[in-house]
């Protein structure tokens, strides 16, 4: 009986938002990254030092961020769902590093506020759209039924799958992730390395917030950005240090 | 109708065709509907690259179903319908000439309720094609607990289980069962299906692997072996992984003394799966190792290394939470770690065990270590104290002692979530001590450095069982308003001692004015039974009040109870007299209240606490000579006090951050400075306690400032410190202007101070390839003394400056250099003529070559200068080591290591100190040259070390 009602909320769930096609809203998303595996992708490590840091710090390998997406079917932003950092009982607060990735689909413009490597940089460029894999996978998150799609980060090297709601015709996308039918509701990074989960996706207007702020920061282009970053990993490898300490995995 | 719809149509292509000469882009169209030909509204259409899935266009069906996608490139793809409720829609798609590819109505066949559960429940399809691999969830199909994979390979489809075990996966016998990816005890693929549990798979695999005759000869024979993987699920993965050093190297004879063979010998061993970890350790050496290395403990301890929020103290948050008590000289009850040199010669053995069992909810870890060190140490002194009249006297000291001491350490952690809002942990760390120590000491003493007056030789024996426990339990508490949480804690110590010494002391003085003056002998049995506890309760709860901030209040209880019972014993020729002057029987209860509160704002990086505490200590002791005494004396006092404090942290832009803050540190006497014992067993530094001390109060002001580029790895560092001290707890002289015999005694002190500053600066020279740090720090202090009732004002200067060069051009060289300076100047205003000045130099470099064929040398020089011009001291210690190590093996998992440590044999241990009214130079002889012979195998492979520091 109760696996009847379930699936008659299901069913109910998934026609309602088919018909509905709502395309504008907010989701939130809980960003995790498990930092002992990514100390064990470091080259540099030898096994025995990766799995010291897997076994000494497995009960606190998990760091997690709250971030939200405002998306229109034209436009999205992605940033920090809160101004501030805090600790869980939001007893002691630190600052964010800058973060703000705005895109607009329709001009395939974006422009991305990003701190990292002790500096604020604007990337004002085109949008580029990875090249997806389409997979036969389903499952669902935050309660909308998603397809599966994976692409690789050409500069990063690693694999990156998402999750996208069919429900939600809309590109955008969580991180620098975007250009499937479907609003991405999950992004895992190199096999859980970091994963983005959506946690609530709400259904409202939201295209006046979606603007950019004051930008301050060096302006630099797509390629600059690829060519730091991988400047960046290159160094930090070469002197036996985690890129992924200073630039966002 | 019909008709003109074909026309239209047909329009429309000419239109295209016209518009792009030739049809290279073709607009592919359709209508989408369900088995009752109704229209399914929205589904979305793909066109992939058939190759790898890529994706090259979508599109999505308008509301009654008809799609349209334009402007495709022409070639061959494969054309996905997807819809929710419904089956995909596959289909490879080659685009014609015609510039319109209309595939007409087009079928989605709905999913039935009992499959839609699956996929969306499991969020797993219960099966997936991969090339020419099956891949089956194991968790969509449901086996009763307890079965085993066979069971589970029978409910697989296209897979089946003969009686006698054998699998046939497609038809076709499986040959071969791998458990991720690893063969399984051997090669009968029975034994894994038959022996693991299936509720530990995720997930099967069939597929064709090749032969292993194609493996080994690398010659593909064609031949494929239908072959099965389990993967075992996440927390079913186990591992292991363990090392072992063996070594040693020939005696030798240095200064006329044999040093014998050098030996060292240390393992661990670590097992563990996602849940457990297990793991043994053990060493045995006598190059002076008697701790364990960071990278031992971590092993040891795994993910017990570290604790946060284990401090059952609540407080102040912010600095200084704590309150402090005096250090009894006890050993430490946690793991004795530190991989730096020890003085003298020591045989050290240590081995233990530890397991944890990590959950979300569930912790647990215990662990038992025994550790133990056989020392010889012999040292000579030299040191000038001043006196209150402008005089001075100096010390000529040589001492050898032997000592040995075995600790057992019992630890134990267990942290439970109740549920979502309340913690528990318990804490218990425990130690037994057993130890003996055999000290003999010659002190020849010159007034005015010159004229000798007192000669002391004294030989003590002494043996001791310590037990200490600490066991505390902590519980907390989160509410369901963001922010407001409550904890309590309960701890209580114990801390046991029985000593006996056997003190024999021969003190001449060649300046008594009287015969009976002239020799004193001391013969004495001394023994003490002493036992400590603390019985310690904390409250502390914090309330959100408007946004951004939080008020927090606490409450710490400590009760401290003292007894000791010190007896001593005249030993003559043939009786035993009891010393009714020097034993003792004491009993004592310190009991310390504090109750405090603090505003707290945080908001964006902005920390700022301000707060108050009361505190009151009272002390209510008694003693006499001994417990039968008819009357003892009686210790009553009260102390009373407010205590401020105000911390700020602020997290800038760009990695800058400013903190400051102000506190007052409380440091309760320890139980040895109330002691109202006199300790003789140096006869010529006499040791009382005070049993009046109050608790010492330092106001510290801290400030400062910190930057760090990640890009550049470029960073700063600055730090002012300073403490005003109120009751400071000092040692006071009085010393005998006949005998020179010194009697200590603590006492409060209001009025010392320090000040000191810390400034640090690191940058590139060249990114990747040279790196240069320097630092500085001063430090200021001034320390009030009474030496024979007049006060001594010591002020000390300190300078050091210090630089390092890190060279890391390539991979098979590296090469760090430091250099460091230190001066301290003291003045005193007793006697400023012997103001002193002392200068610590230390110079060090270190080279590390990797050559082919996996060789690596390390060679590194320590130069370290020590001077004193006043006292004409002057000693320069060169130490030159050098290892030479080859790792072996085509998996790197064994080294061969020549190590040759102080090649110019010229180790010494050198300190130069200048205390309230003296100064003091110490040799101590240590370990010298040896050579050494060396073996490691790490079953997770040798690493050789070319670079310090860690990865971060």
């Amino acid at each position: 009986m109760k696996s009847r009602i379930k699936f008659l909320c299901l069913c109910l769930l998934i026609n309602g938002s088919a018909l509905a096609q709502q395309t504008e809203g907010v989701v939130s998303y809980d960003r995790k990254s498990y930092w002992t595996k990514i100390i064990a992708r470091l080259t540099f490590l030898s096994q025995e030092q990766k799995d010291r840091a897997a076994q000494t710090w497995k009960n606190e390998d998990e760091d997690k961020e709250k971030m939200k997406l405002l998306f229109t079917p034209t436009e999205s932003v992605y940033t920090y769902l809160n101004d501030q950092g805090q600790t869980e009982d939001g007893n002691y607060s630190w600052r964010n590093r800058d973060l703000l990735l705005y895109r607009n689909y329709d001009k395939e413009r974006k422009t991305e506020i990003e701190e990292m490597l002790g500096k604020t940089y604007i990337v004002d460029d085109s949008l580029r759209t990875p090249t997806w894999r389409i997979l036969d996978q389903i499952k669902e998150v935050a309660g909308h039924i998603c397809m599966k799609a994976e692409t690789e980060d050409p500069i990063k090297k690693y694999k990156v799958t998402a999750w996208f709601a069919q429900d939600i015709p809309v590109s955008a996308g969580p991180e620098r992730y975007s250009g499937l039918p479907g609003l991405i509701l999950e992004l895992d990074i190199n096999g859980g390395d970091v994963i983005i989960e959506a946690t609530k996706v709400e259904f409202k207007p939201v295209a006046a917030e979606i603007k950019l702020p004051k930008l301050k920061g060096k302006k630099i282009t797509n390629a600059d950005y690829d060519k730091m970053i991988q400047q960046h990993i290159a160094e930090s490898i070469t002197a036996h240090r985690n890129p992924y300490w200073s630039i966002r995995y | 109708m019909k008709n003109i719809f074909c026309i239209a149509l047909l329009w429309a292509m000419a239109t295209i065709t016209w518009a792009q000469t030739p049809a290279t882009r073709v607009t592919v169209q359709g209508r989408v509907v369900d088995t009752a030909s109704a229209p399914i509204p929205f589904s979305t259409i793909f066109l992939l690259n058939p190759r790898d899935s890529s994706m090259v266009s979508f599109g999505r069906a308008s509301e009654n179903g008809t799609f349209t996608i334009r402007n495709v490139k022409q070639g061959t793809y494969l054309f996905k319908i997807s819809s929710v409720g419904f089956f995909d829609h596959n289909q490879v798609l080659k685009t014609g000439d015609k510039p319109v590819e209309d595939l007409g109505t087009i079928k989605l066949k709905p999913i039935t309720k009992e499959l839609i559960e699956v996929v969306v429940k499991t969020a797993k399809a219960p099966l997936t094609i991969r090339g020419d691999t099956v891949e089956y969830n194991a968790s969509s199909f449901k086996v009763p607990p307890g079965s085993t994979v066979e069971d589970l390979l029978r409910k697989l489809p296209g897979v089946q289980v003969d009686q006698d075990g054998s699998i046939r996966a497609q038809g076709q016998e499986v040959k071969k069962v791998l458990v991720d990816g690893k063969a399984f005890f051997g090669n009968d693929p029975k034994m894994a299906t038959k022996n693991l549990q299936a509720q530990a798979i995720t997930k099967v695999q069939v597929f064709n692997d090749k032969t292993e005759q194609a493996k080994l000869t690398g010659v593909e024979d064609g031949k494929k072996e239908k072959t099965l993987n389990l993967e075992l699920k996440e927390e079913y993965k186990k591992g292991g992984f363990g090392k072992v050093t063996a070594g040693a190297g020939p005696a030798s004879r240095v200064d006329g003394s044999d040093i014998p063979m050098r030996t060292e010998i240390k393992g661990n061993y670590n097992k563990f799966d996602a849940k457990r970890q297990f793991s043994v350790i053990g060493l045995g050496n006598n190059t002076n190792q008697a701790g364990l290395s960071w990278d031992d403990y971590q092993d040891f301890r795994g993910s017990n290394s570290f604790n946060w929020n284990d401090n059952a103290d609540f407080g102040f948050s912010g600095s200084n939470r704590f309150i402090y008590f005096g250090n009894d000289d006890d050993e430490t009850l946690g793991i004795p770690i530190g991989g730096s040199q020890g003085r003298g010669f020591t045989n050290n053995a240590a081995g233990g065990l530890n397991y944890n069992y990590d959950t979300k909810k569930t912790k647990l870890s215990t662990s038992y270590y025994y550790s133990q060190t056989q020392l010889s140490l012999s040292s000579q002194r030299n040191r000038r104290t001043l006196l209150e009249n402008g005089g001075q006297f100096r010390t000529e000291e040589a001492s050898n002692q032997f000592n040995f001491s075995g600790n057992h350490r019992v630890s134990l952690r267990f942290e439970k979530q109740l549920d979502s809002t309340n913690t528990l942990v318990v804490l218990n760390n425990s130690r037994l001590n057993n130890g003996n120590a055999n000290l003999f000491t010659r002190q020849d003493l010159f007034r005015n450095s010159v004229d000798f007056s007192t000669r002391n030789t004294t030989n003590t024996g002494n043996t001791l069982q310590q037990f200490g426990s600490a066991t505390s339990l902590i519980y907390r508490h989160k509410f369901k308003k963001k922010g407001r949480s409550f904890a309590a804690s309960g701890t209580y110590q114990i801390n046991t001692n029985d000593a006996d010494r056997l003190l024999n002391a021969r003190n001449e003085f060649a300046q008594a004015t009287s015969a009976n003056d002239v020799l004193r002998i001391i013969n004495q049995e001394q023994g003490t039974v002493s036992q400590r506890s603390q019985y310690k309760a904390s409250l502390l709860f914090v309330e959100p009040f408007a946004k951004k901030y939080f008020w927090e209040t606490f409450y710490n209880f400590n009760l401290r109870y003292d007894e000791v019972d010190y007896d001593v014993f005249n030993v003559g020729d043939a009786s035993r007299t009891r010393n009714d002057s020097l034993s003792r029987y004491y009993k004592n209860n310190y009991l310390f209240n504090r109750v405090g509160s603090s505003v707290r704002y945080s908001f964006k990086g902005m920390n700022i606490s301000a707060g108050l505490a009361g505190q009151q200590f009272t002390l209510d002791g008694r003693f006499a000579a001994d417990q039968t005494a008819a009357t003892f004396n009686r210790i009553n006092r009260s102390f009373t006090n407010i205590v401020p404090n105000v911390s700020l942290n602020y997290d800038m832009k760009n990695n800058r951050y400013l903190f400051a803050g102000y506190d007052v540190g409380v440091q309760l006497p320890s139980s040895r400075d109330l002691q109202p014992l006199i300790d003789n067993s140096n006869p010529l530094y006499i040791r009382e306690g005070n049993p009046d001390l109050l608790p010492q109060l330092g106001h510290n002001l801290n400030g400062g400032f910190s930057y760090f580029n990640p890009g550049s790895f470029t960073n700063l560092f600055l730090n002012l410190y300073g403490t005003y001290y109120v009751n400071q707890i000092v040692y006071s002289q009085t010393i005998d202007p006949q005998t020179l015999i010194t009697t200590t005694r603590p006492e409060n002190i209001s009025g010392g101070r320090n000040l000191g500053s810390y400034i640090g600066f690191g940058f590139p020279l060249k990114k990747t390839k040279a790196t240069l740090n320097l630092n500085t720090n001063f430090n200021f202090g001034r320390n009030l003394t009474r030496i024979n009732d007049v006060l001594n004002e010591t002020n000390n200067r300190n300078y050091n400056f210090r630089t390092r060069l890190e060279l890391t051009p390539k991979d098979w060289l590296t090469f760090y250099a430091n250099a460091d300076w230190g001066i301290i100047n003291t003045r005193y205003s007793l006697n400023t003529s012997q103001n002193q000045r002392i200068y610590n130099t230390n110079y060090n470099g270190d080279l590390n070559l990797k050559f082919p064929g996996d060789f690596y040398l390390n060679t590194s020089l320590n130069y370290r200068i020590f001077k004193n011009e006043r006292l004409g001291f002057n000693q320069q210690v060169p130490i030159w080591n050098a290892s030479a190590y080859k790792i072996l093996g085509k998996a790197k998992k064994a080294e061969i290591r020549l190590t040759a440590f102080d090649l110019l044999n010229r180790n010494v241990i050198v300190s130069q100190y200048a205390g309230q009214n003296y100064v003091q130079e110490e040799r101590t002889r240590t370990l010298a040259r040896y050579f050494m012979l060396s073996f490691t195998y790490n079953m997770r492979g040798v690493q050789a070390k070319m670079r310090k520091n860690g990865y971060f």
